[in-house]
């Protein structure tokens, strides 16, 4: 059954391309998506292990700086007269290097910060994620500071025997963020379906009885920042090629919180929740932008968040799926808290 | 020499500010558990009633300051009343999700009706300011400075020595108990968050007339207001109020000694330090609460 | 509440999708600029003198006989919105001209979109350098980049007498950017460059980087920041008994706002400017600016946005006079045309000149500069 759904949805994401030829919905769709990999891997770590992330957009930034970096090459100084000049290499090559630092970065937040816990583990991610906006603002050897980079090349795949394909078109790049998108999901689902993702639950629920059945709690949750934070670092590198500009305004901690709506209001900790979310919060400013004037756009986005919350406080599909058994009539055994979210 | 003395002498005027901001948000994130997103909104409201009292009513400004902690009073009220209170108990990142979906929505409507343009509050003190020696200060910020102290001294007393006081501790350490004890557990709630809010108001009603005001400019208050209360530890009035002078001297060293395009970066390198090595805070409460 | 915001906003996506282009009996104009967000203010009051020029356009029968309708949208302040917005107003309303997008990141980020969909676009705020010399011939600017306003500078600059100067500079492309060009001419005028200070884009505190100044030996701070930061700084330097020379620069500055909201603390500065309204008779084009500060004022607006407006009223006029130019609201022929017309603008005649690599320039024109100071809470010119 839910395969079924799954595969039905994908196929109904595939189609949009070929009945909807509007570039500029074609254009929400894309970088809507592009946030919905970032609401997922956010996903990762604030549904799965319960730990939130505030400055999520930080691993986001970082791939996208990377990114471009490695595609555009830089001549950088760093302090006891090393010099460090960097060719260009291709775009893909740099959606590896960013999947790869934002990892490593999500290894070292994880390991400072998984000693603090709620609140203080929120608040280190927001500073990370300012220190980061900072240097990047202020760093303009490397990163050329506010000045922006720009001319990113678009994102490019070698293939051996047929030469270069490069996603110039928006169709080219929808069908891309669509492919990683599911790459995404299909390895979040894998690994909270695994024992490490068993692990993390366990220890969202009762740290002291997944201790004392020998869960290695650091371990457990270094391993969720690190895919979290690579996957978030991938988005940001289809980001910085689709965009080609990036600035440190994509620090923006408005960034992190559109993720956060996308993940809650969809649902935290079921898979579908930050898709569903981040579909109707990323599309609803553009179904909002024609009716009203742009401050009543926000008033109405922020008013539908509290609504959505009133009326689903766990979030749009665990909603749904505890709803939809119910209108058919079928009367399960009253299923558990953990039984609704692993239902989606 | 002369230029140290004044980095010390800015550090405790925005100190005393950064205080303010402080405690506020530690009665309500530290004590209630909420991650209140609107403390930034409250402030600019506090600060749009000094603007509209004295600007647009003529009222004097010493009359404008009370009337903007009371009505922050009531916002934060009606905020508890209808926002929070209908989801008490449920998560905390609901609660957090529905005080952002406030806080864009409240910052909007302030845009919406006021423009983005930035308005200035007239201030009764004179222009020139107080100098002794190679230092110099303003008088109104030296009001600000003594005026936020009387407000922390003041919920400091509230908190530790009144029946409200410990009503509130009570609730919000054992929720259950103190109802059995007779404790209105609901109007501690409305209360805690009214109070807390009222203070957002009153550093507004304060810093707009230093700064100018304008929708968007609780965000950075806010920002710090979260990183203070987090330096202090959760709930500690006193470690607020400690961990808003070390922001102010972290901003202000590091913008003159060090870079200040990193002036910011300062006070989030100092929590990151802070918890690594002391994850609760610096001045962990003896009591923790959740 | 849900149910009715749900159908509302499927009405309006299909309203929207179905609106493919509207009726040809209008010109369309698109207007990119941040309306809500960090900038507002400021896009706000660009978009409310391009209105201006749109009304002044139609009641004189419009551009080729059609009125010509400005599709307005607001970017957010975000460089992602801004790129979507002229996604829209190309492919949805089928604007031929654009005018946008107030700040620099804004206007880089819809740059690539003018590419492919080769639409030409007047940037009417934007200061980075980089904007017309990247090799985007669909940017067409009115504004000056920081090195036309050095260079401007370059010609009073020695009877300032200046010996010393330090820089405190808002930390974006703007500020870096006047730091850069402008410590460059003035050493090669001799001038000696001490302290370079950055603040943040909404900082509300730069008592610590005024302390810093203060105690340094110079005589004279370059500053460049929009009006709130520069109202915050003149009350904060008269607070700390700071007694330098301060000069402005980059035409944002709204003295009448500094004048109201700073007080005395605003008199002595100088500022560079490139836009008198105060001084009708003394700018390139007298009747048009006595006609814009009495339209504006007769609309109710805050007179300090003038600064900050003409450059909307300009941009439209220059979009409009191209189109006129062309003949036909024609993306490529409005490109050429932007190439020929001769605009008397507010500020000097707008004429764009190459910029950036060959065969693929950027149109940027010279406006003029001109130095003005703040004396017993009035707006002076600078004589010598």
């Amino acid at each position: 059954m839910r395969l079924i759904l799954s595969i039905l949805a994908i196929a109904a994401l595939a189609s949009v391309p070929l009945w909807l030829s509007d570039p500029y919905l074609l254009n929400a769709l894309i970088t809507t998506g592009i946030f919905v990999i970032g609401a997922m891997s956010l996903n990762l770590l604030l549904g799965f292990t319960g730990q939130l992330s505030l400055g999520h957009i930080a691993f986001f930034g970082i791939g996208a700086y990377v990114s471009a970096l490695t595609s555009l090459g830089f001549d950088v100084g760093l302090p006891f007269g090393i010099r460090i000049v960097h060719e260009p290499w291709s775009p893909l090559a740099g959606f590896v290097m960013a999947v790869l630092v934002s990892a490593l970065c999500g290894y070292l937040v994880g390991r400072l910060s998984f000693r603090v816990r709620g609140a203080y583990f929120v608040i280190v991610t927001i500073s990370f994620a300012e220190v980061v906006r900072l240097v990047a603002l202020n760093w303009v050897e490397l990163t050329q500071g506010p000045l922006a980079l720009t001319n990113i090349p678009p994102m490019s795949v070698g293939l051996p025997g047929l030469g270069e394909f490069i996603f110039r078109t928006k169709l080219h790049n929808y069908y891309l963020v669509l492919g990683v998108a599911v790459a995404c999901y299909l390895l979040i689902a894998r690994l909270v379906r695994s024992h490490v993702g068993r692990a993390m639950r366990g220890l969202m629920e009762n740290e002291t009885l997944a201790v004392s059945i020998g869960i290695d709690v650091t371990k457990t949750l270094t391993l969720a920042a690190v895919v979290s934070a690579g996957i978030c670092g991938a988005a940001g590198s289809l980001y910085a090629h689709y965009i080609k500009i990036i600035d440190p305004e994509v620090f923006a901690f408005i960034n992190t919180v559109t993720m956060v709506i996308m993940v809650v209001a969809g649902g935290k900790g079921s898979l579908a929740g930050p898709v569903v979310g981040g579909l109707i919060f990323g599309l609803m400013p553009v179904a909002l932008r024609p009716v009203m004037a742009p401050e009543a756009q926000w008033i109405a986005y922020g008013a539908a968040l509290i609504v959505i919350l009133f009326i689903m406080p766990r979030g749009i599909v665990p909603a749904l799926t505890q709803w939809m058994p119910r209108l058919r009539r079928v009367r399960r055994p009253s299923f558990s808290k953990r039984g609704i979210e692993e239902s989606a | 020499m002369s230029e140290l003395l004044q980095h010390l002498v800015n550090t405790l005027v925005l100190g005393g500010t950064y205080a303010l901001l402080g405690i506020g948000l530690t009665l309500i994130f530290g004590i209630m558990n909420v991650v209140n997103f609107t403390h930034g909104i409250l402030y600019t409201f506090g600060a749009y009633v000094m603007f509209i009292v004295v600007q647009k009513f003529g009222l004097n400004f010493f009359v404008a300051l009370p009337l903007s902690v009371a009505a922050g009073w009531l916002l934060g009220a009606l905020v508890e009343l209808t926002l929070l209170r209908p989801l008490r108990g449920s998560d905390i990142d609901t609660t957090m999700l529905v005080m952002i979906g406030a806080w864009i929505a409240m910052q909007s409507a302030t845009l919406w009706v006021w423009g983005g343009v930035a308005k200035s509050v007239p201030t009764p003190f004179p222009d020139a300011p107080l100098s002794i020696g190679p230092v110099s200060v303003s008088w109104l910020r030296l009001f600000v400075l003594a005026a936020a102290a009387a407000l922390i001294v003041l919920t400091y007393v509230l908190i530790n020595r009144t029946r409200l006081g410990s009503a509130m501790r009570a609730t919000f350490q054992d929720h259950d108990t103190a109802a059995l004890m007779g404790v209105n557990v609901d109007l501690i709630y409305t209360s805690t968050f009214a109070l807390g809010s009222s203070l957002a108001a009153a550093a507004g009603a304060l810093l707009g007339p230093v700064y100018v005001v304008y929708p968007a400019m609780g965000d950075l208050a806010a920002v710090k207001a979260f990183a203070i209360v987090i330096l202090g530890g959760l709930g500690n009035i006193t470690g607020a109020v400690i961990g808003g002078f070390i922001l102010a001297l972290a901003e202000e060293l590091g913008a003159g000694y060090i870079s200040s395009g990193y002036r910011d970066a300062m006070g989030f390198v100092i929590i990151i330090a802070v918890l690594i090595f002391r994850p609760t805070g610096l001045f962990p409460r003896a009591e923790r609460v959740g | 509440m849900m149910r009715h915001l749900r159908t509302a906003s499927l009405i309006a996506l299909a309203t929207a999708l179905l609106m493919g282009s509207a009726s040809a009996e209008t010109i369309k104009i698109g207007v990119n600029e941040p309306l809500t967000g960090a900038f507002a203010a400021s896009g706000t009051y660009v978009v409310n003198g391009a209105k201006i020029a749109a009304d002044e356009i139609n009641a004189k029968g419009g551009v080729l006989g059609k009125q010509i309708e400005l599709v307005i949208e607001d970017n957010k302040s975000n460089p992602t919105e801004a790129a979507a917005v002229a996604e829209k107003l190309i492919t949805r309303d089928k604007t031929p001209v654009m005018m946008g997008a107030w700040g620099s990141s804004l206007t880089l980020a819809v740059m690539p979109k003018l590419m492919e969909y080769q639409v030409p676009m007047v940037v009417e705020t934007s200061s980075a350098s980089k904007i017309t010399t990247m090799g985007n011939p669909y940017i067409f600017r009115i504004s000056p980049p920081s090195n036309v306003e050095s260079a401007a500078f370059e010609k009073i600059v020695d009877k300032l007498g200046l010996k010393k100067v330090d820089f405190l500079v808002i930390n974006n492309d703007w500020g870096r950017g006047t730091a850069d060009d402008f410590g460059k001419m003035m050493k090669a005028k001799g001038i000696q460059i001490g302290l370079v200070e950055t603040m943040d884009q909404g900082a509300q505190d730069m008592s610590a980087q005024l302390s810093k100044i203060k105690a340094s030996d110079s005589e004279t701070v370059i500053v460049t920041a929009a009006v709130d930061q520069l109202t915050l700084l003149f009350k904060q330097a008269e607070a700390l008994g700071m007694k330098k020379r301060i000069i402005t620069t980059g035409g944002s500055q709204n003295p009448d706002q500094i004048i109201a909201q700073a007080g005395a603390a605003a008199n002595g500065t100088m500022h560079l400017t490139t836009f008198l309204p105060w001084f009708p008779d003394k700018t390139p084009n007298p009747e048009a600016t006595a006609y814009f500060v009495s339209e504006w004022k007769k609309r109710g607006f805050e007179f300090a946005g003038c600064t900050e407006s003409f450059r909307g009223y300009d941009g439209i006029r220059t979009a409009a006079a191209a189109i006129e130019k062309a003949g036909k609201a024609d993306p490529e022929a409005i490109r050429a045309a932007l190439w020929q017309i001769d605009v008397k603008g507010l500020n000097g005649d707008i004429v764009f000149k190459k910029s950036g690599p060959a065969g693929k320039e950027s149109g940027q024109s010279q406006p003029n500069v001109y130095l003005i100071e703040i004396a017993d809470g009035k707006v002076a010119m600078k004589s010598f």
